[in-house]
């Protein structure tokens, strides 16, 4: 009991508090009414306050025993209320006349313009209701000129269903003294103001099937065939039809007009019966067969539909009308389906299959592809051409003269069947011939066109044929000169300067063969430049054609429309007239000055010289494509975000084939957008995009792609960025720009493939304890009379300590100047080199310019100098070419003295060859060097270098400079003479022989995407290692380490310690990592050192593993910050 | 000449690193309450709010000696700028170290857009770094101190007479470092540290 009271008081308080507001705002104009209202309202006003039982109490003390009545007896009031105020502020009651809003009831939700009292006023004038409180039984109308967003995201829990107006239809109303339909004046921000295509489609339907069942199919809006109709034969059916009615056909043989097919007519009409009984199924998709459709039938089809007679019972009306309907259906079946982006997933795809547009644009890709050559050719010899300055002949060649097949500006082939006449129409029916008929010009809407030709038949492009007819149409002019520049798929310039004989005569030539292998004719025009050219094809169409000689050329522009230049369009020709030019003549009274002043500079000059017939464009020159991009601006509705994302991933998958298909890959996206402007109306074109703004954005990535799924997570984002409403979006275009050619960048990827294979394999045989002679060699080129120096560096890789060798006078720069983007040839491991296809070796040599020869005979030479040397138990060779090498490498140091970016050198030397420098830092030590080998600055600079290695190699140096010198030639070395036991020089500890070390030791832990830790990790046996490898890809493989830790941290730290295995050699190695990383960041990212240190320090308090680790690694940070800093770094407890 | 090494990428590095240094060090000033906030007032720089000095002694102080730095950072010769913090014995209590590095090297194009983003996230860690720092003793001053790598030759340029040699009194310890961020964006490097002095410093 108490349980509910509680509930139906709060509740209570909620709707009442709404309501009280209105109450209250009601009540301003109602003077009359306040005392009573004002009464009410504090009543409210105490519920809503007051808590729970006192709330109750006031229920009981008030005269209605729950809200519910009460607000029964206020509406009751108010009505009350509103009918006295009708009843003498109304027209008198003028008995006959209905008042305007008789029967609406409105109620007016938040703040419009006029008030809600005005309407109140308007309705209390005009007989209709306003109600304070929505009720869906009561309110017909709701009125309102701004909705929340809630409101309108749950429309129809606010709504109700009810129409959702404007308050100007009120107005508006009034004004007409009729009742307005309320369509129009729909809110705007309603997503159902909007017409939908589910709607739209349903009407159109359902406005087919009434046709059908009228019988008067004439007056079946022309779009109908467009929309949905639908009429459910399958392809056979049509087929059987068409021969049916061509069988038919020949029967009557063009002569009985009123000969009904009582066989297809059975059976016709009784289909678009089906379709308006059961709409649903009309809706069924036809399958569909394109690719059977062959030319004949349709002509057959043509012929046979020709012979109908025009006044037609109505059967037979059906009948026709089926007739179109199922072409349309079975030829076309995308376009029937997929109009739009709602309801169609592959809308894109089927957009881009049925666009002429589209079509003739990536048709150049086609072309270029396979007449490469030819214009690759051509374009060698035309600078020759400019040069030579000969008499020149263009020519200009357009296919099917005024109307190809795909030049019809209208947007559609079309075919029309003269319903009067008897005439045949050709299978190459001309538009000009339709123009004359039926007025059907190029340009027209299809809508149009049918509504002056009902019996239009509109097929869909057959591309096939299309590419097949510009392809021959290309062979033939290609066989006929090889200058030849592709301006469409039936449109051509040719260079025949340099042919022989008549231009004309060999454009009859070509003509005619165009003919023969086409069936299709052309027109040419021949002049001096292209511009002329082009315009003497305007002469010679159709089918004809124009030579233009220079002496004529004046003649032929002074009195040519402006118009008819190339590059003038509406508005160009617009502002011409309005300075009264029409004609080039006009043009060339201009001075070239002013054009430019008018028009800018391009623009004016073109226009100065095109008046005057002059064009310096060469034959031939085809631009590269700067960007590669698909737009849809047609047919693009989205019901959500969902719809959105979906269409867009199908763009990105068209771009995707575009750039692959043009060999590129782009760096640049630019997502663009038409936004439907906020007052515009439904696009006159069906499912255009009317109206619209243009938004763009672009983002730029630092690498080309072609990938789809880059592409789709670039556009995703860059879709994001616009926070539109979907609703809205009435076009989407993706472009890629910034194009680089595939082959380079696959060259790329190639490279890097071949470097982490070749940097792997090393690795491999590096654990195979193979006997692994590197070399590192670079050349300074920078340096004039240096030369091309090298260094060879041979490493004992194994061991990880390398032995520089010197085979030239060294220059150290050259060594820090090769900051290795490509795999140091140090990297490279012999074994696999050798044992490289000839073809990729090339390749290698290639990248690493040709060094890499040199680099394997010179390999090959010390190899088997070291291996003999050490076969033959030479100690003094060794030793002395241990020393050569020390040699070198201090002098290199010498040079890094005098090298601005000293720093960075000797850290780069300090990386590269702490071990060697060990080496030669014993040697003073040792006394065993001899001095010539010495540069006089030796001591200098090795303290210099000394003084940059870190603190503990130092030490280990000097500890191991006695054990290195007897273990040289320990047993090791004569088990497997080539491999060099050197490690003891360089490792800390010299008992450690276990190969796992190995790799540490090579100072680039770090080296490399993913780093090379990472993959010795994961094979490690110490879970530790694995979970660290494993926390590499978790956190983002960024190659940081910070991120790596703090992925760590989320993991329970007390596992860490759970193993017991390899604790020593994880440590060890950890530390390892950890050093390197300082040593890599220590001098541009303190901060990220910082960062892990702490979490480190965390860990540390957790984990006994990293509390060792800690404190191995802290002293060698803060000797490095200290180096670099001068300070430590503070790792307060705080936190 | 001078035309020239504004074009050149060091120069249009050093141009914008100046820039946010006089807003960084504004910032800096600001957090450190040297001043009442009355005396700054909010702009937006790099799409961020900031402070700007109103009062303009001070903006000019700042100003000035971060525009003087300007050739010598094209060169690649200053190697810290700090803002010290001084108790009245002229005992630094708290830097803050801007260590800059520009590669001088650096060929290409400047990309506005990463390095102003890389800068951006200086100004929104300092402004939450607060906690980081020391609480100042009364009545202490500031200066800003550029390290040099070497000595500029004096007849360098007018600006030069701006910025004077000093010998600010250090530390006897080596001081505790935190660093609050560090950026790497060719072809400029820059890392901001507050510097206190060790815990075993011989306290005054």
């Amino acid at each position: 009991m108490s349980m509910e009271s509680t509930r139906s008081a709060n509740s209570a308080k909620r709707s009442f508090n709404n309501n009280s507001n209105s109450a209250s705002s009601n009540s301003n104009s109602n003077p009359s009414n306040k005392k009573k209202k004002t009464s009410q309202k504090t009543l409210g006003v105490a519920w809503g306050s007051n808590s729970r039982s006192s709330s109750r109490s006031s229920f009981s003390n008030s005269p209605f025993s729950n809200f519910g009545s009460y607000m029964v007896e206020k509406n009751r009031k108010l009505q009350n209320q509103f009918e006295a105020e009708a009843s003498t502020s109304s027209h008198g009651g003028l008995g006959s006349v209905k008042p305007i809003f008789d029967g609406v009831s409105i109620f007016v939700d938040g703040f419009t313009v006029p008030s809600s009292q005005e309407l109140r006023g308007y309705m209390l004038k005009h007989g209709g209701r306003f109600e304070n409180y929505f009720s869906r039984r009561r309110v017909t109308h709701i009125i309102c000129s701004n909705l929340p967003d809630s409101k309108i995201k749950n429309l129809r829990s606010f709504s109700r269903g009810l129409p959702v107006v404007k308050p100007t239809w009120i107005l508006e109303s009034v004004s007409a003294n009729k009742l307005l339909s309320w369509v129009p004046y729909q809110l705007d921000q309603l997503a159902n103001n909007q017409p939908k295509l589910s709607a739209f489609f349903t009407l159109k339907r359902s406005s087919v099937s009434n046709g059908a069942s009228t019988h008067a199919p004439c007056q079946v809006n022309p779009e109908a065939e467009d929309s949905s109709l639908k009429v459910g034969t399958s392809g056979d059916t049509y087929f059987s039809e068409v021969s049916k009615r061509f069988e038919h056909s020949k029967q009557i043989s063009g002569e009985s007009d009123d000969l009904v097919d009582e066989n297809s007519n059975a059976s016709l009409v009784e289909e678009p019966a089906n379709s308006s009984g059961k709409p649903c199924e009309v809706a069924m998709a036809v399958p569909s067969n394109i690719d059977t459709e062959d030319e004949s039938s349709v002509k057959n089809y043509l012929q046979s539909n020709h012979y109908q007679p025009s006044a037609l019972v109505s059967g037979n009306c059906i009948n026709n009308q089926n007739m179109k309907g199922s072409p349309s259906s079975t030829v076309s079946e995308p376009s029937n389906q997929s109009h739009s982006t709602l309801g169609d997933p592959n809308f894109v795809e089927n957009y881009f299959k049925n666009s002429r547009l589209h079509f003739i644009g990536t048709w150049r890709n086609r072309y270029r592809k396979r007449f490469r050559t030819l214009s690759d050719g051509f374009n060698c010899t035309s600078s020759n051409i400019k040069a030579s300055a000969l008499k020149t002949a263009i020519m200009h060649v357009d296919m099917l003269s005024s109307g190809t097949i795909l030049n019809y500006e209208i947007s559609l082939l079309l075919y029309a069947i003269q319903t009067t006449g008897k005439e045949l129409l050709k299978f190459h029916l001309q538009t000009t011939l339709l123009e004359i008929m039926v007025g059907i010009k190029a340009g027209m809407f299809v809508r149009d066109a049918k509504a002056l030709c009902p019996h239009l038949v509109i097929f869909p492009y057959n591309f096939e044929a299309y590419e097949e007819v510009a392809d021959q149409f290309y062979s033939v002019l290609h066989k006929h000169g090889n200058k030849v520049q592709a301006v469409s798929c039936d449109e051509a310039f040719l260079d025949v300067t340099d042919s022989e004989g008549d231009p004309q005569l060999l454009a009859s030539k070509i003509r005619r063969e165009i003919f023969e292998t086409t069936g299709c004719t052309a027109s040419a025009g021949i002049a001096g430049n292209m511009l002329m050219a082009r315009l003497a094809t305007r002469t010679a169409k159709p089918d004809g054609q124009c030579y233009i000689p220079p002496e004529r050329v004046d003649d032929y522009l002074s009195q040519l429309p402006i118009k008819a230049l190339p590059g003038i369009g509406y508005v160009l020709e617009e502002k011409l007239k309005k300075q009264n030019v029409r004609t080039c003549g006009q043009l060339r009274m201009i001075s070239k000055d002013s054009l430019q002043k008018d028009f800018g500079l391009k623009t004016g000059e073109m226009l100065w010289n095109y008046s005057r017939g002059v064009d310096n464009r060469l034959v031939g020159l085809i631009q590269e494509s700067k960007s590669v991009g698909a737009e849809v601006n047609w047919g693009v509705r989205f019901k959500d975000v969902k719809d959105a994302q979906n269409f867009l991933s199908n763009l990105c998958k068209e771009v995707s084939l575009r750039l692959q298909g043009c060999g590129v890959e782009g760096r640049t996206f630019t997502l663009k957008i038409k936004k439907r402007r906020k007052d515009a109306e439904e696009p006159t074109k069906y499912m255009g995009h009317g109206d619209c703004e243009n938004l763009s954005h672009s983002t730029t990535v630092p690498v080309a792609t072609d990938d789809v799924e880059v592409l789709q997570r670039i556009t995703k984002q860059l879709f994001g960025s616009f926070h539109l409403d979907v609703k809205e979006i009435r076009g989407v275009g993706l472009q890629v720009s910034r194009l680089e050619s595939t082959e380079n960048s696959k060259q790329g990827l190639e490279r890097n493939s071949l470097k982490s294979w070749l940097t792997s394999a090393s690795a491999r045989t590096e654990e195979l304890c193979k006997n692994n002679y590197v070399a590192k060699e670079s050349s300074n080129q920078g340096c004039e009379g240096e030369g091309d120096e090298t260094l060879v560096q041979l490493c004992g890789n194994s061991v990880g300590l390398s032995i520089q060798m010197d085979s030239n006078t060294y220059n150290g720069a050259a060594c820090l100047n090769e900051v290795s983007v490509p795999p140091p040839l140090c990297h490279l491991d012999m074994g696999v080199l050798k044992s490289l296809p000839p073809e990729l070796f090339s390749e290698l040599n290639e990248i690493y310019g040709g060094k890499l020869v040199d680099f394997v005979a010179k390999n090959k030479g010390k190899t088997e100098n070291m291996n003999h040397t050490l076969r033959a138990y030479s100690h003094e060779k060794i030793e002395g070419a241990m020393k050569e090498g020390q040699a070198a490498l201090l002098s290199s140091m010498v040079f890094q003295n005098e090298i601005p970016v000293e720093n960075k050198a000797k850290q780069h030397i300090a990386k590269e060859v702490p071990a060697v420098s060990g080496a030669e830092s014993f040697v003073p030590a040792s006394g065993l060097m001899k001095t010539d080998l010495i540069p006089s600055s030796l001591s200098q600079v090795d303290t210099a270098v000394l003084q940059q290695l870190p603190e503990e190699l130092k030490v280990d140096i000097f500890e191991h400079l006695p054990a290195h010198r007897m273990q040289v030639f320990s047993p090791n070395v004569l088990l497997y003479p080539t491999e060099i036991p050197l490690e003891a020089l360089g490792t800390k500890t010299a008992e450690n022989n276990s190969g796992s070390k190995d790799f540490v030791l090579d100072n680039n832990l770090w080296v490399g995407i993913p780093p090379q830790w990472v993959e010795k990790f994961k094979v490690s046996n110490c879970l530790i290692l694995n979970i660290l490898a494993e926390m590499y890809y978790k956190s983002g493989s960024t190659g940081n380490l910070s991120p790596i830790l703090q992925c760590i941290s989320s993991v329970s730290i007390h596992q860490l310690d759970a193993f017991q295995d390899g604790w020593d050699e994880a440590m060890y190695i950890l530390c390892e990592l950890l050093k390197q990383y300082i040593k890599l960041k220590i001098e541009l990212d303190i901060e990220e050192i910082y960062v892990c240190f702490r979490l480190l320090r965390r860990f540390a308090m957790k984990s006994e593993f990293f509390i060792q680790v800690y404190n191995i690694v802290s002293p060698y940070l803060q000797a490095l910050v200290g180096e670099n800093y001068g300070g430590n770094l503070h790792m307060s407890l705080k936190d | 000449m001078d035309r020239k090494d504004n074009q050149s990428p060091q120069g249009e590095t050093a141009r914008i690193l100046v820039e946010f240094l006089e807003v960084a060090i504004t910032s800096i000033v600001f957090l450190k309450g040297v001043y009442p906030s009355g005396a700054f007032e909010r702009r937006r720089y790099m799409n961020l709010v900031v402070q700007r000095a109103r009062h303009p002694q001070l903006r000019d102080y700042i100003h000035s000696a971060v525009f003087g730095l300007l050739p010598f950072i094209q060169k690649g010769m200053v190697e810290r700028a700090a803002v010290i913090f001084f108790n009245t014995d002229g005992i630094p209590v708290e830097r803050f170290v801007f260590k800059l590095a520009v590669n001088q090297s650096y060929g290409s194009k400047v990309e506005h857009a990463d390095l102003e983003f890389s800068l951006r996230s200086f100004l929104i860690k300092l402004s939450v770094s607060e906690s980081l720092t020391k609480v100042l003793p009364r009545d202490y001053r500031w200066e800003i101190t550029a390290y040099f790598r070497s000595l500029p030759e004096a007849s360098a340029n007018k600006d030069v007479e701006q910025w004077i040699p000093t010998d600010t009194r250090q530390w006897e310890q080596p001081p505790l470092l935190t660093p609050i961020k560090s950026m790497s964006s060719e072809p400029l490097c820059v890392q901001l540290y507050i510097e206190h002095p060790s815990l075993s410093e011989p306290k005054p």
